[in-house]
């Protein structure tokens, strides 16, 4: 699918190289958090099934490595076009029509969604700093704060993802129409 | 019908036309949230409205997210993914396809059974119906055509079976549902068990039965010679792989992990089966990690969106209006729970599983509940409504999924009459898992007896 609407290729822009390089590596190197996911579960159902019980501490680094790695993936689906759309009668329509859709799509629905997350998180995130929150359960890990704090961080990648979009929306739409044929 | 009630309808008829843009799920429900929060102030302060939500109220969203955040049972699906995508790319599901295909080949209608077997064993990996189409479109279509398959045999076989994987455990369709109902995703895994093994038996036994009654439809491949190496070869593939996937349902049948620890070690048993057979290079894993992000990331993405959107709906009204209506209609509580599955089919047409399990199956599930019917029952005959749904002409997603990688001379109206026969099934499997509701309630109560 790569950096495509809908199978069309969009142009890059020299904002976008640089947003979506970062991103990408920021992505990639996340999607490696699985695997150190997968090797806490199973550590601590040896751990249960060895001495008898399952350790608070690693049902908690279970979560909160599962929304790190997905929120920060939010934003790298987004840079691959990997979100899932119901494209059975929009891919039928002009390319140039689908391009139009999707900038209106994000400056009315994309980024109003970034900006009421943004806003909301950071009164969140600041109450969870200001007590440096941890876990309320014996045992468990001290820095939920941290993780509170990856949500905005998320969303600020994912506002950087759409600014990236929408400079390559808007080269397609300002580029003379011969140049640009379409799928 | 209050304003507010109105404005909430209208969110919903926004949702459904904004689909049809093709503009990504999860933006829509998010951004709609925002919007309207916005247009309920507007009508509120500038045309005395009442509206009951304002920006302090749609703050929660925040709070809604963190839920998602820490969720534990939903570190089952990235965990799930990571295993069916492993099967895949490490070429472990392509050695079952031909492992399964020596065996049953020369029985006539053995290919097609094999895909059906491999669609159920894969089903886990590919999150939404399209994937799952086209993963076995590409894997098992050929592979039927070359040997002289009917096309409509072939292309109605591998879109029912691409659909009715999403039904059989594991199933990451099942953990989103379990987890917006409420309810353990264990009791919901072995719920649908039999339910969808009697649905692909009820396939096997129509595949059986072209091959007696219309050989020429679904030919046997000649028989290979087979001698003791090659038995070995076969048991190679099959055994570990059936294995794995039946570790992982027998742990939580018993109670021996949670899903999420069953999750867990099949993704690690996968690996080591990968391991053991060679295949785990740094590139295989490389794609595999990267490919689970990407899935794993357009289901949380849509869970986002879904969340925020659902709590605005709530705060304008929009679940009483719907819970008033349904228990308003004068059908019985029977009659209700058919409008709804009714509604559910017509539904999915349009959406795929995450958004009608997101924005849908919470609306209804207090209805349900209220009418006194069994949770995890209703929730199967709602996943195999959706199934039946994505199979049916003219507009069945999965049917425009495969065309789109089919062969030429696989068109839709062979793809069209491949199903029919298939989409008759399914109606017999909806009415006897109806009238038999044993079927989904017997295992997960009998799980508990032996916990």
């Amino acid at each position: 699918m790569g950096d495509a609407v809908q199978g069309l290729t969009l142009p890059e822009t020299r904002a976008s190289r640089a947003i979506d390089a970062v991103l990408g590596r920021i992505g990639r190197a996340a999607s490696w958090l699985w695997v150190v996911l997968l090797a806490v579960i199973v550590s601590n159902v040896a751990l249960r099934y060895l001495f008898g019980e399952g350790r608070i501490e690693f049902e908690e680094l279970q979560w909160h490595l599962n929304s790190v790695a997905f929120l920060v993936a939010i934003a790298y689906a987004y840079q691959v076009d990997a979100h899932i759309r119901i494209d059975l009668v929009s891919s039928r329509l002009h390319p140039r029509a689908q391009v139009w859709i999707e900038l209106y799509g994000t400056l009315l629905l994309t980024l109003p969604f970034i900006a009421l997350v943004l806003v909301f998180a950071m009164p969140f995130v600041a109450h969870s700093w200001s007590v440096s929150e941890i876990s309320p359960s014996p045992g468990g890990l001290p820095f939920r704060w941290f993780l509170k704090g990856v949500l905005p961080g998320a969303f600020l990648m994912l506002l950087l993802a759409t600014l990236s979009r929408l400079s390559r929306l808007w080269a397609y739409l300002a580029a003379p129409r011969s140049e640009m044929g379409g799928a | 019908m209050s304003g507010a009630e109105a404005l909430a309808l209208t969110m919903i008829a926004a949702f459904i036309v904004l689909v049809f843009t093709g503009f990504p799920i999860a933006w829509i429900l998010g951004g709609l949230a925002a919007v309207f929060t916005a247009l309920a102030i507007v009508l509120e302060v500038d045309f005395a409205i009442p509206m009951n939500i304002d920006w302090f109220y749609t703050s929660m969203t925040v709070d809604r997210i963190w839920d998602v955040m820490e969720n534990w049972v939903m570190v089952a699906l990235p965990m799930f993914i990571f295993m069916g995508i492993l099967l895949d790319r490490s070429g472990i599901a392509r050695s079952l396809l031909t492992g399964f295909a020596r065996l049953l080949g020369p029985v006539r209608g053995g290919l097609a059974i094999t895909v059906t077997i491999i669609g159920v064993l894969l089903a886990a990996s590919t999150g939404i119906i399209g994937a799952s189409v086209v993963l076995l479109g590409l894997l098992g279509l050929p592979a039927m055509l070359e040997n002289g398959y009917d096309r409509r045999l072939a292309s109605g076989t591998v879109c029912a079976v691409g659909t009715l994987g999403i039904l059989i455990p594991p199933s990451i369709m099942l953990v989103v549902m379990a987890d917006r109902m409420a309810m353990s995703v264990g009791d919901l895994f072995l719920g649908a068990l039999f339910p969808g093994v009697l649905l692909g038996g009820l396939y096997i036994v129509y595949l059986l039965g072209v091959g007696l009654v219309k050989p020429a439809h679904a030919p046997a491949t000649p028989r290979e010679p087979i001698d003791l190496a090659a038995v070995w070869e076969l048991v190679k593939a099959i055994v570990p792989a059936a294995f794995l996937i039946l570790a992982v349902l027998g742990s939580i049948f018993f109670g021996l992990a949670t899903p999420t620890e069953a999750a867990g070690v099949g993704a690690a048993g996968a690996l080591a089966l990968a391991a053991l057979k060679g295949v785990l290079t740094r590139k295989v894993l490389t794609e595999v990690v990267e490919e689970t992000t990407r899935t794993t990331a357009f289901i949380f993405g849509a869970i986002i969106g879904a969340v925020c959107f659902t709590l605005v709906l709530r705060g304008l009204g929009g679940d009483e209006l719907i819970e008033r209506t349904l228990l308003g209609l004068p059908f019985g509580p029977t009659g209700i729970v058919i409008c709804i599955l009714i509604a559910t089919f017509l539904l999915g047409f349009f959406l795929d599983w995450l958004e009608l399990t997101l924005i849908i199956l919470p609306l209804v599930a207090p209805v349900v509940a209220s009418l006194q019917f069994d949770p995890v029952w209703f929730t199967v005959m709602f996943a195999v409504c959706l199934q039946t749904s994505f199979l049916t002409p003219p507009v069945g997603g999965a049917l425009f999924y495969l065309r789109g990688i089919a062969p030429p001379g696989v068109d839709l109206p062979i793809i069209y009459r491949g199903v029919a026969p298939f989409i008759i099934i399914q109606l017999v499997g909806l009415v006897v898992i109806f009238q038999w509701e044993a079927l989904a309630t017997w295992l997960p109560a009998q799980a508990y007896g032996i916990r």
